[in-house]
């Protein structure tokens, strides 16, 4: 008896189990209301969960949760064809960081949900693999976190694809070495992560560097899992040389400033890449961030629409979410989006990428427009940044800076805290 | 050369010491308690990111911090192992499939953690500086917190050595570790104990989360890469030797600060190519029973 | 020894149903969506995986976590090789590669057991990925590569092909003596020795077949990846994956691993697109909820239920 009954409660669990994962199936197949007129559907495949969810969240993520608030308020974006404004739907699915999984959304957004718009998905390798697709359906693709030398070389074969984030050559590490090369920087040192990201910086650094005078006196690739850097940092406080540069991400980056801090690795110019700009850096180290350089695109002080923006984004909100290199050029991004579709008054991918490709907009960057792909580098506000009196300074180039570059840098606090 | 070799031995058990505890932790799970548990890591991401908004948002001393993780990671992994691993055991007909299974769940709980922990605090990268500061050991300089950490990590190692070689819940838990059977006959509820190693076990890596807290970022998605850490020591060391841990991680930092000094770039394969030489000798781990 | 009378008539009605579905599934691209195509695709890659995963770790109760190797082998395979060659010679080649390293692995890691050999398996992943990372970066000077993009029909096909011979080979060594062999090693590995079974061309041939179809289907599903790197290729999640849906459906079963990958890969489709903020939350939920109602998974589920209708019956004839 007391066997039956405890069967039943198990088989109800079991029924459960079972039936929760078919209403689940169920309810996929609803289908997504795309064509009927009521509002602009924008599809993206997004890393929610898994190893690039650190750079999508702080990235991206809080420009298009910003963004796509204010146009619905204002009822839209106008429409022509349709002569009234239409309302923007995000669709957002969570590609766990896989790009196999990135390109099935991507197709499934294309082909099943017949999203209007399909906006970016996040990482450089995943620009690499969303750009075809896109451009093989026809999909204008305005990229966000990414960007890198060999995408220039494949924008030509894919016209609906533009590229709004500025990268090594495109324009940031001729300006630093200018900069460097001024204050007197005789010799550098560059640790660079064993990946597509760190072999272009080093290697452009290799051209720019030697241009202004500066001898690249060590090179060290890391692979991306290694995170003890101490034996690196100490082969480039031996080799004493006035630029240390460090081309990785956040989670190599953070330990080699901890790092030079508790080895009393003190060089004249300290470079980061990708992690100085956030605001977490700041954060982590507080007045230890002094003097640090790294990439940046604007600062509030430029100009009253960078001002605004800053105030829009940052105000209010925690300081770790601050990214001061790649959100004015993403917002930027969805301003021409937006202008574009005014323009031709219809939804038509065709059209708007033409217009996009070929005129001119007024964003949040002064006039901006694109330049065979690339988002022109004379739209740029900025691409090098120092932290001053805890302000992320634009320093470079020079005509755009807000501040004077700090050179030597001061040395790292002692006594923590 | 006597300083550059000094240099890179210390700089290997720094980070050894840590791997060393992460590693011990796992192998009271894995070797006593059976449980291939795959969410080690999201104690030790608990136990970094309590430690980090404890030090940020109430300015508490991180090592003071670990009277509070430690004892609370403790409790949460006992009461785990008593409602869920406890009834896996008893619904699961032999130990195979309660491996298989146990491993199944603690990945289903390393999913909900993770989901939990990144609704609470995002998955930002986070870390704050303390004792960040060089110390000079007879011309060889080292961070003031990762002296600190190997400090702390040979401490707990020694006190855990003695908890396990003098007390009677020690004593149950090595009997356990030769034989459940045996322990049985002891006079212990095996099922307790059983819970306690769980428990201890996430203890640990919430020390060590927040010992790593103190000089590498930490965010709500970093788990799973020390688990994976923990699982290749605790194998290294020899399935069920809690000493095997111990010095499988010191031993795995030190092989990886002499590969780093030699070519960072061939760090990680040179990792795997010892380990999996190490295996190919010694088919039960450094000091693991055939 | 009961249902033995019933066999011939299961088998059967087995025969029938595979037959009908294999229709059905050969026949789908004229009528279902196109996304349809592309997920299930996808989903019988997940089933190619575990299911070939079982081939070898199944009845022997190795486990291994080296199905990220061999994929990994074919996709570096297409992205090599897949401008230069047909697509049947390019997966060919793919599964030959990943025969030819499991037949390596497999006479290296003959004295290890457990545990010991799984993380082996592991170190098997992470070694090729930072070697071919390292080869990539110093000697072609490249890190990631374009992949060859093929159609999506092409791409089911040869998925679909893939499926029905990885679901024939399990079929055949489960009924074979080689299959027998695999078994007895798994029960007692001395034993079948003393036996007369040759122990080590048993286990490195399975594990070698197993690994054929894994590499075959990383060549092709390659294709739609677009654009690989080693970190992208060598992805270890790929090991745990057949693992999980292995012993989420059953392992007593043929059709264990099969459905555990079907359900597992579904579920977690609809919850990356239903639920994209508590994917992890609600998977994890379901989990630990099926381990802990379903001990011998979901073929363990089916089985209850056949047993009860089967008892039934004995009950009244």
């Amino acid at each position: 008896m007391e066997d039956k009954k405890r069967l039943t409660r198990r088989d109800f669990l079991k029924v459960a189990a079972v039936g929760t994962a078919g209403l689940a199936g169920a309810c996929s197949q609803i289908p997504v209301t795309g064509k009927d007129k009521e509002k602009i559907v924008v599809g993206m495949s997004r890393p929610l969960s898994g190893p690039l969810a650190v750079i999508g969240d702080s990235a991206f993520r809080p420009i298009y949760e910003t963004w796509v608030p204010e146009v619905n308020a204002e009822g839209g974006i106008y429409v022509e064809e349709y002569g009234r404004k239409l309302p923007i739907e995000l669709i957002v699915y969570d590609d766990k960081s896989d790009v196999g999984t990135m390109t099935r959304l991507t197709e499934k957004l294309i082909v099943e949900d017949k999203v209007d718009f399909l906006w970016p998905a996040s990482g450089t390798s995943f620009v690499f693999a969303q750009a075809p697709i896109a451009n093989k359906y026809g999909y204008v693709l305005i990229t966000a976190e990414g960007g890198a030398t060999s995408i220039k070389d494949m924008l030509p074969s894919l016209p609906f694809v533009f590229v709004t984030l500025s990268f090594s050559d495109w324009y940031q590490l001729p300006v630093l070495a200018e900069l460097l090369g001024e204050k007197g920087a005789k010799t550098a040192y560059i640790v660079y992560i064993a990946d597509l990201h760190g072999i272009e910086y080093s290697g452009v650094a290799g051209i720019e560097f030697p241009k202004q005078g500066i001898d690249i006196i060590g090179v060290k690739s890391v692979p991306p899992d290694i995170k003890d850097l101490s034996q690196i940092i100490k082969e480039a406080k031996a080799s004493n040389a006035d630029v240390f540069c460090c081309f990785a991400y956040p989670d190599q980056v953070m330990p080699a400033t901890g790092t030079s801090m508790e080895l009393g690795f003190n060089p004249k110019a300290w470079v980061g890449g990708p992690c100085v700009n956030f605001g977490f850096y700041h954060t982590t180290f507080g007045p230890a961030a002094e003097g640090v350089l790294g990439f940046t695109s604007f600062s509030p002080k430029q100009s009253a629409a960078a001002k605004t923006l800053a105030d829009k984004l940052y105000t209010g909100k925690p300081e770790e979410a601050q990214d001061w290199w790649g959100h004015p050029l993403y917002w930027a991004g969805l301003e021409i989006w937006k202008q574009a579709i005014e323009k031709a008054g219809t939804l038509d991918q065709a059209k708007i990428r033409d217009i996009i490709a070929t005129e001119k907009f007024q964003t949040v960057l002064g006039e901006t427009w694109f330049d065979n792909g690339l988002l022109a580098k004379e739209c740029h506000t900025g691409e090098i940044g120092q932290w001053q009196n805890g302000v992320y300074e634009v320093v470079g180039p020079k005509n755009m800076a807000t501040a004077d570059t700090v050179y030597p840098k001061p040395e790292w606090p002692t006594g923590g805290g | 050369m006597l300083v550059t070799f000094l240099d890179i031995v210390i700089a290997g058990l720094l980070l050894g010491g840590l791997y060393a505890l992460i590693a011990m932790g796992l192998s009271l799970q894995y070797g006593v308690a059976r449980v291939l548990n795959i969410s080690h890591g999201e104690f030790i991401m608990l136990g970094a990111l309590t430690t980090w908004a404890f030090y940020t948002a109430f300015d508490i001393n991180p090592l003071a911090a670990l009277a509070i993780c430690g004892p609370l990671a403790f409790i949460l992994g006992f009461i785990i192992h008593r409602t869920l691993y406890k009834r896996l055991l008893n619904s699961s007909g032999s130990l195979a499939l309660f491996e298989g299974n146990s491993m199944l769940a603690s990945f289903g709980l390393m999913f909900i953690v993770q989901n939990l922990a990144l609704m609470f605090w995002g998955p930002e990268i986070r870390g704050y500086s303390y004792l960040a500061f060089p110390v000079d050991l007879a011309g060889a300089v080292f961070g003031a917190n990762r002296l600190v950490t190997l400090g702390f990590a040979i401490l707990i190692g020694l006190t855990f050595y003695f908890f396990l070689t003098r007390t009677r819940i020690g004593k149950a838990i090595r009997a356990a570790a030769q034989d459940p059977a045996a322990a049985g006959i002891m006079g212990v509820d095996i099922n307790n104990v059983l819970a306690i190693c769980f428990g201890l076990g996430a203890a640990m890596a919430a020390i060590a989360g927040m010992l790593i807290s103190m000089s590498y970022p930490v965010h709500t998605g970093m788990g799973l890469e020390y688990t994976i850490i923990a699982i290749i020591v605790v194998v290294l060391g020899g399935l069920g030797s809690i000493p095997g841990s111990f010095i499988g991680g010191l031993l795995l930092g030190l092989i990886g600060s002499i590969v780093t000094y030699f070519e960072p770039g061939l760090a990680l394969a040179a990792y795997y190519v010892i380990f999996i030489l190490l295996l190919l000798v010694k088919p039960t781990g450094l000091m693991g029973k055939s | 020894m009961k249902h033995k009378p019933r066999l011939p008539q299961g088998l059967l009605t087995t025969g029938s149903i595979t037959l009908t579905v294999l229709v059905l599934f050969a026949t789908l691209p004229g009528y279902a969506s196109i996304y349809t195509v592309i997920l299930l695709a996808a989903i019988f890659m997940y089933i190619v995986l575990t299911l070939s995963w079982s081939i070898f770790s199944g009845p022997t109760g190795y486990i291994s976590l080296a199905s990220a190797a061999f994929l990994g082998t074919g996709i570096y395979t297409s992205a090599i090789f897949g401008k230069m060659l047909p697509l049947p010679v390019v997966v060919g080649i793919g599964g030959l590669a990943s025969f030819c390293l499991a037949l390596l692995a497999g006479a290296l890691t003959l004295r290890l057991k457990g545990i010991y050999f799984s993380m082996f398996t592991f170190g098997l992943v992470e070694l090729i990925k930072h070697l071919m990372l390292w080869f990539e970066i110093n000697l072609t000077g490249t890190r990631g590569r374009f992949v060859i993009v093929v159609d999506h029909i092409t791409v089911y096909y040869v998925m679909l092909v893939l499926l029905a011979l990885t679901i024939l080979t399990a079929y055949a060594i489960r009924r074979s003596k080689f299959g027998l062999a695999l078994q007895s090693i798994g029960e007692q590995e001395e034993a079948a020795a003393h036996t007369g079974v040759n122990v080590t061309l048993v286990k490195v041939s399975a594990f070698a077949i197993s690994a054929f179809f894994v590499g075959a289907t990383g060549a092709i599903m390659a294709t739609r990846w677009t654009y690989i790197d080693p970190y992208i290729a060598f992805n270890y999640l790929f090991s745990f994956m057949p693992v999980l849906m292995a012993i989420f459906g059953g392992m007593g079963q043929l059709y264990g691993p099969i459905m555990g990958a079907t359900v597992f890969a579904y579920l977690e489709e609809i919850l990356i697109t239903r639920f994209p903020y508590f994917y992890m939350l609600f998977f994890g939920i379901i989990l630990i909820v099926s381990v802990l109602y379903l001990p011998n998974g979901l073929a363990g589920l089916i089985q209850g239920w056949q047993k009860r209708v089967w008892g039934a019956r004995y009950v009244h004839p």
